[in-house]
């Protein structure tokens, strides 16, 4: 075989597990929320409903792709495909262990977020090009949302990264080993992390550009088809990326305390990881099953009347205390 | 314990706790509740012990129904006794109120059980619950233990 | 408020587009800063409904926007117009009954029993003391369910989608009571001139005793869920203030009106079946907002647990019903009779020719006042808040529109 046809196969390959990831977290979604209140979810199509989300893909694939007649064309057909890219290639950097991780990036932690800034430019293409004021006033919302909390999101992200000394997301999981989770040290941030991940991810409390009950559907009211269909996957597949990197960056990421690394090599690693990632998006999908959305301009002045400062101040705490107490943390260099 | 944020981690904690008691979904198709004695749902005919209808063709019901839906087509004989030709029951556009149940003077009709009552084709909504049968034999006993107030047409102002 | 014009489309209650220069400022508007007002922006004319999630039922909603901000408003109703009035003149007294449930089809016992009350006052029957409790405890019952689909829906308003779920596993018991009592899950057809059509049944008994029960545990959980929850409380507080001057002024009734300081309740102050009988307080709130409303309709929830409680256990002997005639036919005259149902007083005057037929109904819908009252109360507010006044105030469009 060609190089050139291996690669395109381990490329295909990679976006296939992807997509089969963003209809497991749909499952899990619909099992999760129906648990909750106290249903079922889906019941009916294989043990346990378990071919329903694959049902419904291919329900979507085959569904008559409606364009309404005014929209802007370009705009309407790229908008997905600028919201579904980044999802799919902020995966690159996130490591599932030691070795499996597609681009092991000194900056791999910058080049998540920046990937991850182009969604808001498919969410607006999407709301703007579909002639729509629901839409408009959604993709509005968004970009409101994820501008303000791009900043709160990277430096809630710093402290890791102080105490880890590296951007790359492999060596701030490997300085997890060594000493604790950073969660121990860093809780403030996590929560910080945790509140500005659900923002940027667009889950409830927060998910302002799609708020059903105020909005129909948001950005992607106009949408139908598998064209809804990656923006609805895309909207999964962040929220997984933002699990994953709070597991990375607080959780030990494919790591366990008190385990030999050495152990987990090979396929427990990667294992671990997921079941860790999994765990958090339980608790994001938790939140969304709980509470009440807040409303956008309570969600800007949290933003930057509280997170920003907040997370501000406990970048000082850490810098100052890694400074005085060298080796207060174990992986502080 | 009163700070920021201790309203929400108690929703969470009551959410969790919903979750452990469990679903209550009642898996229609597969498994079914059972309707109390009193639901009423498409009107039946009842039937004696011997399986005659004990309709009399007294058209107490087609007066009371308020949407006008039951319409019994008779042909009276020459003796009087009465000939049900159709007993015609619009079920759809029944809205199951019980008016008839409770003017059948004779303790012959009711609402039955059967709540399945959707239908591939409008014209399966148009019953006809007797069709071409003689009328009961009108027995004047008391009136049937209606469930409604059951005293006879009065004369009041 | 409707003015048939809307409905053919005609556009001419807009406020024309600002000018170039922005000179309109509204006045509740203080969160913007005031530079923004100097960018040449446009208003935009939202149609929310009568297709939107959230506009309970087939309210359509036109709002003119200015941002996130309502600057107009303006509630279109009449989808659901079925003419209830006009069609009651057709129907034998013990037959309106049924058109009464369609209307606010959430609380169908207190419709019939408005109607019944106003023909028993023409008719002067004397209803045994066992019918009018039977009449209140099915009241009351029927105001839990329907202040649970308020609670819920008003979850789901803010965002919250849990709150909707439980209420409705707790309502679904109530709705089985009802079922087995009444025969129908939401239409009744209970509650007759002269008492009610059938007595309680032991397994109802049992079922209420099994709802009584957890109910309380159910109803602390509810409370803390939605009321406790800090970010329900920040969309709440202080949204679509109604104080006392606008409630009176609208002709509020009902739990509206008692959030906005003014205890009246026709149960209490006007009492009508076995009320007078029933130990049980008014909730009254005094701030008028959102919140407000919420506090007072869960301290209902819980008031009307307690009289199902004292329905059960005092429970008179005796008739269901008073004896009257099959088809009724009341003298000439007229009356008026109201109910508090769980959106305030319901109303039917009823005016009789002597026929069997009334002459002319008249069905005072509490909601329609709401709703007017919500919609003077949405200019300033943001689009999030519109949808949480509306579920605020609890409009049930079958009624409004009836």
């Amino acid at each position: 075989m060609s190089p050139l046809l291996i690669v395109v196969l381990r490329v295909l390959a990679a976006v296939g597990l992807l997509l089969l990831n963003g209809v497991v977290l749909i499952y899990m979604l619909r099992k999760v929320l129906g648990r909750l209140h106290l249903r079922l979810g889906p019941t009916e199509l294989g043990p346990a409903g378990m071919f329903q989300t694959m049902a419904d893909v291919v329900k979507l694939l085959t569904k008559e792709d409606a364009t309404p007649g005014s929209v802007d064309r370009v705009l309407y057909f790229l908008a997905p495909a600028i919201v579904f890219v980044p999802s799919l290639a902020a995966y690159a950097a996130i490591p599932f262990s030691n070795k499996i991780v597609a681009a092991d990036l000194d900056m791999g932690l910058l080049f998540t977020f920046a990937i991850l800034s182009l969604m808001p430019l498919g969410i607006f293409a999407a709301g703007w090009a579909s002639y729509n004021k629901w839409s408009l006033l959604g993709s509005m919302r968004s970009i409101a949302q994820q501008v303000s909390y791009e900043v709160p999101l990277l430096l809630a992200a710093l402290p890791p990264v102080m105490i880890a000394g590296s951007m790359n997301l492999g060596d701030i999981v490997r300085a997890q080993h060594g000493s604790v989770w950073f969660i121990i040290p860093c809780l403030p941030a996590f929560v910080f992390f945790l509140i500005a991940g659900l923002i940027e991810s667009n889950q409830t409390p927060f998910d302002l550009s799609e708020a059903e009950s105020e909005l129909v559907a948001g950005f992607a009211t106009e949408y139908s088809s598998m064209k809804f269909g990656l923006l609805f996957l895309s909207e999964f597949s962040n929220v997984f990326i933002f699990a994953a990197l709070m597991v990375t960056l607080f959780l030990g990421g494919w790591s366990l305390p008190f385990v030999d690394p050495g152990l987990l090599a090979g396929i427990g690693a990667p294992i671990i990881f997921l079941v860790k990632t999994y765990l958090v998006i339980f608790v994001f999908m938790w939140i969304r099953g709980t509470l009440p959305r807040v409303r956008i301009d309570q969600l800007l002045a949290i933003g930057w009347k509280f997170l920003l400062p907040a997370t501000l101040l406990w970048i000082v705490i850490t810098g100052v205390a890694i400074k005085t107490g060298q080796g207060l943390f174990g992986g502080g260099s | 314990m009163k700070f920021f944020g201790s309203g929400i981690l108690n929703g969470l904690r009551i959410t969790m706790r919903n979750m452990l008691r469990g679903p209550i979904t009642v898996r229609y198709p597969h498994e079914k509740l059972v309707l109390p004695e009193r639901a009423r749902w498409a009107l039946e005919l009842k039937t004696d012990e011997n399986g005659a209808h004990l309709c009399t063709a007294c058209m107490a019901c087609e007066r009371a129904c308020p949407d006008f839906i039951i319409r019994i087509e008779v042909t009276t004989g020459e003796d009087r006794s009465k000939h049900i030709d159709r007993w015609g029951y619009e079920l759809g556009a029944c809205m199951m109120c019980g008016l008839c149940v409770e003017a059948c003077p004779f303790d012959a009709i009711k609402m039955g059980h059967d709540y399945e009552l959707a239908r591939r084709n409008v014209a399966d909504l148009e019953y006809s619950l007797i069709t071409d049968e003689p009328a009961a034999k009108p027995k004047r006993k008391a009136p049937a233990p209606a469930p409604a107030a059951d005293t006879e047409e009065a004369s009041d102002g | 408020m409707t003015d048939p014009r809307h409905l053919a489309g005609h556009a001419g209650w807009l406020t024309p587009n600002p000018p170039h220069q922005v000179d309109f400022v509204p006045t509740s508007l203080t969160r913007a800063p005031t530079g923004v007002d100097t960018f040449d922006t446009e208003r935009m004319v939202l149609n929310m409904g009568p297709q939107h999630p959230s506009t309970h039922g087939v309210l359509r909603l036109l709002i003119e926007m200015d941002g996130e901000e309502v600057v107009a408003a303006e509630a279109v109703a009449g989808y659901l117009h079925r003419g209830i009035e006009k069609l009651a003149e057709h129907r034998r007294y013990n037959a309106v009954g049924t058109l009464m449930d369609r209307g606010d089809y959430m609380s169908g016992i207190h419709n019939e029993l408005a109607f019944a009350l106003a023909a028993e006052k023409l008719m002067e029957v004397e209803v045994p003391r066992r019918a009018q409790w039977l009449r209140v405890l099915m009241s009351e019952i029927n105001r839990i369910a329907s202040h649970l689909v308020w609670y819920g829906t008003f979850g789901l308003d803010t965002g919250a989608m849990g709150q909707f779920l439980y209420a409705v596993r707790d309502r679904e018991v109530l709705l089985d009571i009802l079922e087995d009592v009444t025969g129908q899950r939401m239409m009744f057809n209970y509650v007759r001139p002269g008492g009610v059509v059938a007595d309680i049944t032991t397994s109802a008994v049992d079922k209420i005793q099994a709802f009584l029960a957890t109910i309380d545990m159910y109803l602390d959980e509810h409370d803390a869920l939605l009321g406790g929850n800090e970010i329900f409380q920040a969309r709440t507080r202080g949204i679509g203030v109604l104080d006392k001057e606008t409630a009176t002024a609208f002709g509020l009734t009902g739990a509206n009106l008692r959030a906005s300081g003014l205890g009246f309740d026709v149960r209490r102050d006007r009492p009508y079946a076995a009320y007078d009988e029933m130990r049980f307080s008014v909730p009254v709130a005094e701030e008028g907002d959102c919140y407000a409303r919420y506090l007072v309709r869960m301290g209902e929830l819980r008031q009307a647990v307690a009289m199902v409680r004292q329905c059960i256990d005092g429970l008179p002997e005796g008739e269901h019903t008073a004896k009257v005639a099959k088809v009724l036919r009341p003298p000439a005259g007229e009356a008026y009779a109201a109910v508090e149902s769980p959106r305030g007083e319901l109303g039917v005057h009823l005016v009789s020719d002597g026929t069997e037929h009334p002459y002319r109904m008249r069905y005072r819908p509490p909601a329609l006042y709401a709703l007017q009252a919500a919609e003077a109360i949405l200019p300033g507010t943001m689009i999030a808040d519109v949808v949480v006044i509306l579920g605020s105030v609890d409009v049930v469009l079958g009624e409004i529109d009836r």
